[in-house]
């Protein structure tokens, strides 16, 4: 296909979300057939690109001679920009039933629609420098999402994703910098671009700044000490919490950090410097953090959100390894977690959404009375945890086999966190369906009807725009899990090709 | 060959999976005594049927079979040897059995159908288990049991039966997370996952690896030992084998338990090889570890005055026993282990079949409450006395000729200190044995004087007085124990229950076991006395398979 197409899956959805609020819509169905359409267009478009890839690049701003934004499609970005496309129809279909109750609904649709614009550019860009100005984008069409309902905690929540993001993505701004200086150019090169004459002695400088833009970059990856926005963010309705902070959102900073270790900075300058130690070091942490927070939570969203914070950690764990097998690790467990998450997360809303329950401890009884839920829920859990046959267990399987084979003394430190992390995870996913499937519903007291609790009675399982997509979620586990051997062998060839 | 030797696998879960479909209510086992008949014959037909092609698949050649590949150099790949065959055997002649009782006693705890169509998906899963032949495919099977035997644990639906199938699970998963932890490992370092007699361990590969490999290899066999009761994850089978149902209890105690053994066996013999760990630290804290284990089991067995619960102590115990003889590392040693598998397998089957009919027929729970018990239940006290005997390890009964081979396995394997500390431990925890099942006998059989006059009266004088001061009383012991405060709650509401429920028998007389009930547990009696008697057979087949492996 020609390379104007990649500017094209692009802008189309910007364009065309940035239309939704204009359009005189003379129902809610023509709005959802609208959106919806865009959506699936855009990402029928993207996959038929990814399937025929375009070798040129595309050109979309010119500032100065080596100051551009540019796409061009390589296999890492082929990984993000699939997930994405394959995802965004989905969610967007879940989005118009749980989004029946509340307002706003066009500008809702809006960001989200636009959103999907941004992290395809993101995933296309070519050079570090579009990367950075749609990851700033990112940044700012989701604040929007995050405050949608208005209330003050949802405003407090945007404040800190905002801080947070800003300012890590002026720490990433620094390492941008460096590499225009030091690189031999500003784009994405399999092995990374660092100019070695220009460096001489300034090793050092150079490892501090490449530290720094990892820290940067994986604030939006919630690494600790930089968590703390993302289980906040979960007062934004369920679709956002689902496919914005547990897949694109963070994965876009997941992303990054792949772009800048493998293509910028290069993992031959890397391997086994301090500046490895410094980023394993948080990174290992958060593995352990994350799913320990996720344990002490009682509320179900902000529970998986502390769950995402650990998962995306065993991303960058992947990513930090610096080994060809290390990528590898970290986009199965990219894909494998977006699919998983997004699914329990779905599971989440839908419980929300039809008995207006968010606490765990309200959950007693409810599996009986929404059987389906929480039987998917129940399986993206054991998934999580990584019960073999499922997509869990293969990503893990291949983080671990990365670090064992990376001959960095903390990466069996990082497999023991994993195991460690894998029981917390267990722990945390099990008791809430257990809870669901086994206890009693207690007694219903007068106060629920002050708040949206429904009846117990009344709960039942959510209608089929919410569940196909949660139906087509389990259906990916199970293939990924039995049939790993495509995925892996793609992955492979992306990280060859950086050896 | 082929994917038939699946077909024992997916019938059982397959059937399984369909009883817990959500059907009409009382469509099918939850409504009337014909829609529970019903139920009671498909399972019966299931459970026998894929009992038989299980063995039939066990013992017809040796068959492999790979599934698919999950991942490149990783099939699920099924292979049938002498372990497997063994374990197989073993497993499905107690399910079996114990499905049959479970049709009578299953009549009281309600909610048949769930029950017994997990009870039917573990099998498929054990039989699975036993078939694995290569380290993943153990791996993902030996998750899918805890799972799916997880909600035998937590039948009764009571808070102390779900907290207690939590900590089943929760151990459970920390265990097989550390065994995880050990099969990266030995994939990295090993020619092969495939289970081989005498190990895959590539020396050349381990070589300058030792102190890592060694590490992984001991949180392997403290993880499936956290299914095989041993110390230091031991904790959750005193708390979640007594809480569920008594055939549930029965084969998780007998089977289930076993399954960390076999785990076991197929990561240090066929895997790692017996060389690589002999004379190392891994040995020594092994053999340790499993003593301490021994002793440990037999004391608080000996002290616990819930009849069930000190059955589970008592499995602590003697699957430690297991694991010891394996620690020794001599064949002779592998060999004691490979009999007391079978046997206390049956000797267990037995025991909680026993205090399973007496929960049901009397109400009774605490070893206190039996006084006298063998003048109403003559049968079920004298199944239950065999089985006993066979457990301390009087000859001619089974579990003296596993006791024999696995002291004698001690003493001539080179184990330093060992050599004697293993067998008196061994002996002693036999005396403790006797201790707290024969009193139980005796008491049974000739109760005290003034208990004999006052007999039925005591039970139906536990009023509600009665209740608080035993509550109290459990307590109390349960602080003398250095219980938690959750074990003692539990032992509060237990005895609270045990209240109600003599109260319940109270009403009527209380008589012999039904036939039902009283015939499986006979026969698991009679085999745990016959096997001893006519044990050579088995000898000669489980001295087969340490050969191969030693």
């Amino acid at each position: 296909m020609s390379s104007i197409f990649l500017a094209v899956v692009v802008l189309f959805p910007i364009v065309g979300g940035a239309l939704i609020p204009l359009l005189p819509f003379r129902s809610r169905a023509q709005m959802m057939v609208y959106t919806e359409g865009v959506v699936l267009l855009n990402s029928i478009l993207a996959i038929a690109l990814l399937l025929n890839r375009p070798a040129g690049e595309f050109v979309l701003l010119r500032f100065t001679s080596n100051l551009t934004l540019s796409f061009r499609i390589d296999g890492l970005g082929t990984v993000f920009a699939g997930l994405i496309s394959v995802l965004w129809p989905l969610a967007t279909l879940y989005a118009f039933e749980y989004m029946k109750h509340e307002e706003h609904e066009k500008f809702f649709f809006m960001f989200y629609t636009i959103t999907f614009g941004i992290t395809m550019g993101i995933a296309l860009a070519e050079d570090i420098v579009t990367m950075y100005c749609f990851y700033e984008m990112l940044t700012l069409v989701t604040l929007p999402l995050v405050i949608h309902t208005l209330t003050r905690e949802a405003v407090l929540a945007g404040r800190t994703y905002l801080y947070y993001s800003l300012g890590g993505a002026a720490f990433a701004f620094i390492g941008v910098i460096f590499i225009l200086i030091y690189g031999t150019s500003p784009e994405f090169v399999a092995g990374g671009v660092l100019d070695l004459a220009k460096i001489g002695d300034r090793t050092n400088l150079l490892l501090l700044i490449y530290v720094l833009c990892f820290f940067g970059f994986s604030v939006k990856a919630a690494m600790f000490p930089f968590s703390g926005w993302l289980p906040k963010a979960g007062v934004a309705p369920t679709p956002v919490t689902a496919l914005l902070h547990a897949v694109a959102v963070v994965k876009a900073g997941a992303f990054a950090t792949m772009r800048i270790t493998y293509y910028s900075f290069g993992t031959e300058f890397l391997r086994g410097t301090w500046a490895q130690t410094a980023v394993l070091i948080p990174i290992i942490i958060t593995i352990v953090y994350g799913c320990s927070r996720a344990l002490k939570e009682t509320h179900l969203k902000r529970r998986l959100a502390w769950s995402t914070v650990s998962n995306l950690s065993y991303i960058l764990f992947g990513t930090a390894l610096m080994t060809p097998l290390g990528l590898v690790g970290a986009l199965c467990h990219m894909i494998c977690h977006a699919v998983i998450k997004i699914c329990s997360f779905f599971c989440a809303g839908a419980v929300i959404c039809q008995s207006g329950r968010e606490y765990i401890h309200q959950l007693d009884g409810l599996g009986k009375k929404m059987p389906k839920t929480f039987v998917i829920f129940t399986i993206s859990g054991l998934a999580l945890m990584g019960v073999p046959g499922l997509a869990g267990f293969i990503s893990k399987w291949n983080l671990v086999k990365a670090a064992l084979d990376s001959t960095h003394p903390l990466a069996v430190v990082g497999v023991a966190a994993l195991m460690i992390s894998a029981l917390l995870t267990a722990i945390y996913m099990l008791t809430i369906s257990v809870r669901a499937f086994v206890l009693n519903a207690p007694s219903e007291t007068k106060n629920t009807a002050e708040h949206k609790i429904v009846p117990y009675e009344e709960v039942r399982d959510p209608g089929w725009m919410m569940l196909l997509p949660l139906v087509l979620f389990i259906a990916a586990m199970v293939v990924i899990g039995l049939h790993p051997e495509p995925l892996i062998d793609a992955f492979t060839q992306i990280a060859s090709a950086l050896s | 060959m082929g994917i038939w030797i699946l077909i024992p696998v997916f019938l059982p879960v397959i059937v399984g999976v369909l009883y817990l479909m959500p059907f009409k209510k009382d469509e099918f086992g939850d409504g009337d005594k014909e829609s529970l008949d019903r139920l009671h014959r498909l399972t019966a037909v299931v459970m026998v049927v894929s009992a038989a092609l299980a063995l039939l698949a066990a013992w017809s050649g040796e068959n492999s079979y790979t599934w698919f590949e999950l991942m490149e150099g990783i099939p699920i790949y099924f292979q049938i040897d002498g372990i497997s065959r063994l374990f197989v055997t073993v497993f499905s002649i107690a399910w079996v059995l114990v499905c049959f009782y479970s049709f009578t006693y299953m009549g009281h705890e309600g909610n048949e159908r769930r029950f017994f169509g997990f009870y039917l998906i573990v099998y498929g899963v054990l039989v699975a288990l036993c078939f694995a032949g290569n380290l993943v495919t153990l791996y993902l099977f030996y998750e899918l049991m805890t799972l799916t035997s997880m909600p035998m644990v937590l039948h009764s639906g009571s808070r102390e039966s779900i907290m207690a199938a939590l900590k089943y699970l929760f151990y459970s998963m920390c265990g097989a997370y550390l065994g995880l932890f050990a099969i990266f490992f030995l994939y990295k370092y090993c020619d092969s996952i495939t289970f081989t007699a005498g190990g895959t361990l590539n020396l050349a590969l381990a070589q300058g690896h030792t102190g890592i490999l060694l590490a992984a290899v001991m949180a392997a066999l403290i993880g499936f030992g956290a299914k095989a009761g041993m110390f230091p994850l031991h904790a959750w089978l005193p708390t979640a084998h007594p809480v569920a149902p008594a055939p549930a209890s029965a084969v998780l105690s007998g089977i289930i338990a076993k399954a960390g053994v076999l785990s076991i066996i197929r990561v240090m013999f066929y895997i790692v090889g017996a060389d690589f760990i002999r004379g190392t630290w891994v040995q020594t804290a092994w053999m340790t570890l499993s003593l301490l284990t021994v002793f440990m089991g037999s004391m608080l067995a000996f002290r616990e005055k819930v009849f069930k619960k000190r059955l589970a102590y008592s499995t602590v115990s003697q699957v430690s026993y297991i694991l010891f003889g394996l620690s020794v590392l001599s064949p002779t040693g592998m060999e004691g282990a490979l009999l007391h598998v079978v046997f206390h397998a049956f000797i267990k089957c037995a025991l909680f079949l026993t205090a399973g009919i007496f929960i049901f027929q009397a109400g009774y729970s605490r070893v206190d409450q039996l006084e006298g018990i063998g003048k109403k239940m003559p049968k079920t006290l004298w199944c239950f006395t065999f089985a006993s005997l066979a457990l301390v390890g009087i000859p001619p009964a089974s579990g003296f000729i596993s006791k024999w081979y696995l002291a004698q396995g001690a003493l001539e394997a080179e184990i330093g200190v060992f050599r004697w500390v293993g067998p008196a431990i061994l002996l002693l925890s036999a005396l403790l044995t006797a201790g707290y099942l024969l009193s139980i006998v005796t008491n049974g059989f000739f109760p005290k004087v003034k208990d004999a006059v006052h007999g039925a009266v005591v039970a139906k004088a536990s009023s509600a007085s009665d209740v608080v001061q035993e509550s109290a009383a459990a307590v109390a012991v349960g602080a003398g124990h250095g219980m938690d405060m959750t074990k003692a709650a539990d032992a509060v509401q237990e005895s609270a229950s045990d209240g109600a429920d003599a109260h319940h028998a109270s009403g009527g007389e209380i008589t012999e076991a039904p036939l039902g009930m009283l015939i499986p547990l006979a026969i698991f009696a009679a085999l745990s006395i016959l096997l001893g008697v006519f044990p050579n057979p088995l000898i000669q087949f489980v001295s087969g398979i340490a050969a191969t492996v030693l």
